[in-house]
Formats: structure tokens, sequence, C-alpha cells
């Protein structure tokens, strides 16, 4: 057999080159997931404002990378697989900016609770769900680079916990309700809870797109990970 | 005999045409589904030479057909099988069936001459007759065997210029030479030609491939325009242009075969939307990506 000659050399390494830049936002991501459950558990101002900034980072790439696939699309007008990468890359550069802003919006009720009396019980479930929410978004980021699809289809059972973690929240709000100090601080959490679900939700969105680049077919997971209905880009 | 003279000699005689050595159409009811024009186990030589090999394709009708593929795949030699456009090549030989309203276009009491009629062409260079532009177009009617009025022929001419968008470009000098014209008018003009002989099936090989962007994309709207009333079958080596215009595209390749011939053959044939976006075939995706083996 003869051996394949790449005659599209220079689209593929600005693709290699772009791909490695929307895996950075991730990276970003999933760091400012960490460092804003910890702010808002702990309040922690500092690192609050440091989540903030690096959002505004996370920004700046988003633009220059939605620049860049522009142009390249105006160059290259790629086909077969380059089509479906650059399609996949394209959302998750917007899924990734929008796990900033939730991470940013999480920073935020970190410092809107400042001062305010806790409920440990509730800190623990929010650092609890951040602690299930990070492999997830490790886990996707190690299914894309690898191209496993079996690897990908682990996300929908690893978001479980997560979202039941979100419903039980509401439960945890109501009973610290009677205590009209805790009820401010309690509620902004029920919304951190909220943010944390979506960024869940996000990371199940990265597998989604990881297994309609390897296998052409975009289908939304159900619950045991396989392919269900067609694609919901809601949300 | 120079060309203008042999061409000259043929527009003032047009050849005769036996008339319906193949029906108008099958069946009415067999009519809807079958294929505009289909090929069985088409092989297709050039003396000793296998150039294509086991062709099985549909095309259907009122749609876009794209065939691509890298050079020497054979994409051009299948086009002109289609319409016997290969029998003028000494030593060109066509095994297998090319199915027409039902009839094997190759069988011996069928009339080339008709098939090209029926099954028209357009290339990839412009080659207007050296004539007017009215006579360019006129004289397909001619060799068709019209006889009618003048204003009738007139009619004619109209409706073909107008069917491919030059109409307004050249009405009102339509006694001009067809040389007169831009290069994508020239091309137009010959895509008048082709359908003012009312054929089922036009076939373009490189149909906009001497043509400057604005001129191609004419004739990828003109295209998408004539779609409605015929079937088209186009060979690009464009791949954007196969997925700007086709319905459906067959993917060619080629390989050495055992003898040391370079014979193509057909890889894939799906939807344009499955095989630019998620080809089946290795071969195709690799095609497309821009890797050659």
């Amino acid at each position: 057999m003869t051996e394949v000659r790449d005659t599209n050399v220079h689209f593929h390494q600005e693709l290699a080159g772009l791909e490695q830049k929307v895996l950075s936002v991730v990276d970003r991501a999933e760091h400012m997931v960490e460092m804003a459950v910890e702010a808002v558990t702990t309040g922690d101002i500092d690192l609050a404002n440091r989540v903030i900034a690096e959002d505004a980072e996370i920004d700046r790439l988003y633009f220059d990378i939605h620049h860049n696939w522009t142009y390249m699309m105006a160059r290259f007008q790629p086909l077969g697989s380059d089509l479906r990468r650059m399609s996949v890359l394209l959302q998750l550069n917007a899924t990734f900016e929008r796990m900033g802003d939730q991470c940013v919006n999480i920073a935020k009720i970190a410092k809107l609770n400042e001062g305010l009396p806790r409920a440990e019980r509730i800190c623990s479930q929010i650092q609890e769900m951040g602690d299930l929410v990070r492999p997830m978004i490790r886990t996707a980021i190690e299914a894309y680079v690898r191209q496993d699809l079996d690897e990908a289809r682990l996300l929908p059972a690893m978001d479980q916990p997560v979202d039941r973690l979100n419903a039980n929240m509401y439960q945890e709000v109501v009973a610290v309700a009677g205590n009209p100090g805790l009820l401010e601080w309690s509620t902004k959490m029920l919304m951190t809870s909220r943010a944390l679900e979506r960024v869940g939700d996000q990371a199940v969105d990265f597998a989604e797109q990881t297994v309609y680049l390897i296998t052409g077919e975009r289908s939304e997971f159900n619950e045991e990970g396989l392919n269900g209905s067609d694609h919901d880009t809601s949300g | 005999m120079t060309n203008e003279t042999k061409i000259e000699a043929v527009l003032t005689n047009p050849p005769e045409v036996r008339r319906n050595t193949i029906p108008a159409s099958v069946d009415a009811a067999v009519d809807v589904v079958e294929a505009a024009i289909s090929t069985e186990d088409m092989n297709v030589y050039y003396g000793d030479f296998l150039a294509v090999r086991d062709v099985n394709l549909d095309f259907a009708r009122n749609e876009i057909t794209a065939l691509i593929g890298p050079s020497g795949c054979g994409k051009s030699t299948v086009l002109r099988s289609l319409n016997r456009m290969n029998d003028l090549i000494p030593g060109a030989r066509v095994e297998g069936v090319v199915r027409f309203h039902g009839t094997n276009i190759y069988e011996p009491e069928v009339d080339p001459v008709e098939v090209r009629r029926r099954i028209g062409m357009v290339f990839q260079k412009p080659n207007p007759f050296p004539k007017s532009i009215y006579e360019n177009v006129s004289w397909g009617a001619k060799i068709n065997g019209f006889k009618g009025s003048k204003s009738e022929m007139e009619g004619l001419v109209e409706t073909a210029l107008r069917s491919a968008a030059l109409w307004d470009e050249v009405k009102d000098k339509l006694g001009d030479s067809g040389y007169s014209l831009s290069g994508g008018q020239q091309q137009r003009l010959c895509i008048a030609r082709a359908i003012a002989t009312n054929p089922d099936i036009v076939l373009m090989d490189e149909p906009a491939s001497a043509l400057d962007p604005i001129a191609t994309l004419r004739i990828e709207e003109l295209m998408l325009d004539l779609k409605n009333e015929y079937s088209i079958i186009i060979v690009t080596h464009n791949m954007q242009q196969a997925a700007r215009v086709s319905d459906h595209t067959a993917f060619f390749n080629v390989k050495l075969s055992d003898v040391g011939q370079r014979t193509g053959y057909l890889v894939e044939f799906s939807s344009t939307e499955q095989l630019f976006t998620a080809p089946k075939e290795k071969d195709t995706e690799d095609y497309i990506t821009g890797r050659f083996g």
C-alpha cells in the first residue's frame, strides 16, 4: 500500500494550533472551577477576584479563537473530519467561555456573601459538587485528546451525582430557612449549586462533541451514555 | 477540410437524426422512480487499457450529481460514456450497460446522435461555433429537425437564452459572433445551445474551470436553476464546487493494477452532505482532507 502524503500541511498545522488554544481554555476553566468553589465556600475575596480576572483572559482567548476560526474557514474551506473538527472547536470555544462565566457567577456570589453567616453542611455539599465536576472536565479533555469513545460515554454517569446534589440543595436551603441570618446566604448558595450543575452539563456537551467528531453522528447522551435523540444545543 | 469549413458544412446540412431509437419514456409509473440514467457493471477501455472499471451508478432525476476524484480516476471517461461521446475516440470501448429510459444506449440500433441530442454536453473550455449568437442556439433545434416558422425559432432561441441566464445580456446583439462574448457568457451560450435540443440530461465536464470566480458562481447558480428542468451530471476537480451545487456525489479513485495499469474505480456514492461531512470510506476521507496515497 502506498504511503499517504498530506498535501494540506499548512491547514493541518493551523488546525492543531487552534485545537491547542481551545484546549488551553478548558484547562483554565477547570482551574477556575476549583478556585471559585474554594472562594465561595471559604469566603476568600482575593480568590474570587482572581477568578474574575482569569475570566477576562478566557474572554480574550474566546474572541481570538473565533477570529482565527473564521479566517481559517475563509481560506481553507475544510471537508470531512477536518470540517467536523472545525465545527466541534467552534462549539467548544463557546461552551468553555460559558464555563468561565459560571465560575464568575460563583465568584460574584462569594463577594456578595462576604460577612454573612454560613452553614457548613451546605458548604461541604458545594465542595463535593466541585470535586465531582472537575474530574468530569478532566475526563472529557482526555476523551477528546485520545479520541476515546468509551471514555466520552462515561460523562452522563459522572453527571448523575452532580444533578442529585443540585436537586437536594433546595431541601438544604429549606432546612436553614428558619434562621433569617442564613436565608440570604443560603439562597445564593442555591444559585452556586445551579452554576456547578451547569458546568457539569457543559462537560457532558464537550463529550457529546467528541462523539460527533469521531463518529460523524450528532446525538445527545441519555443517562446511560448511549446516543439518544437529536442534539439539543439550548442552554 | 479545415475545422471551420467542417463546422460550416455541418451547420448548412445538419446530419439526419434517426428518431425514436430510444423510447420517449417507459411506463409512466415506473418513470417516476427510475433514475435519469444508470450504469451497470460499466468498464471503459481505450484499446487494451482499462481506464475505469465496475461502475454501478444511478443518477437521480432533477438533481445535480457530481463526479470527483484525482487525475486519472476516470471521472471524465465515465461522463463521456453517458452520451457515447467516447465513440469519437479511436479504440474507446464500453462494456456493461448504460440504461436510459429503459434502453441500453450502446445497443446497435440506438443512434448515437439521438443519444447526444437527449443527453447534452458542456465542455471545460467554452466552444461556441464561429457563428452568430443566434445561430449557435438555433443550430441545436435545426439538427433536431425543427420545422417551425422563423418566429417560432426566434421564440425557441429566446427561451433557451433565458434559461441559460444570458438573454438580457445578448438580446440586442443576437447577430454578433459568439466569440464576441466574454468567457463566462460563451459558456452560458454553450449551455443555451445544449438545452435548445430539449435534452433530459446535461453533462458538464469542468464547466467553470476556465472561468473567473464571478463567472463561476453564475454558472453554479444557473445549474441550480436548470435542475428543475433537467438532470445534471458534473465532473469537477473543485471539491467546494461539488459541495456547493450537487445533491449526490460520486468519488472515484485510481489504483495501479496487477498488470501495471492505472485503472479508475468508484469508491463511494452518497448524498453530498454525507460525503463531505462524514464519508464512509477512508479513501474518501483522505482525499477530501488533502491526504493522497
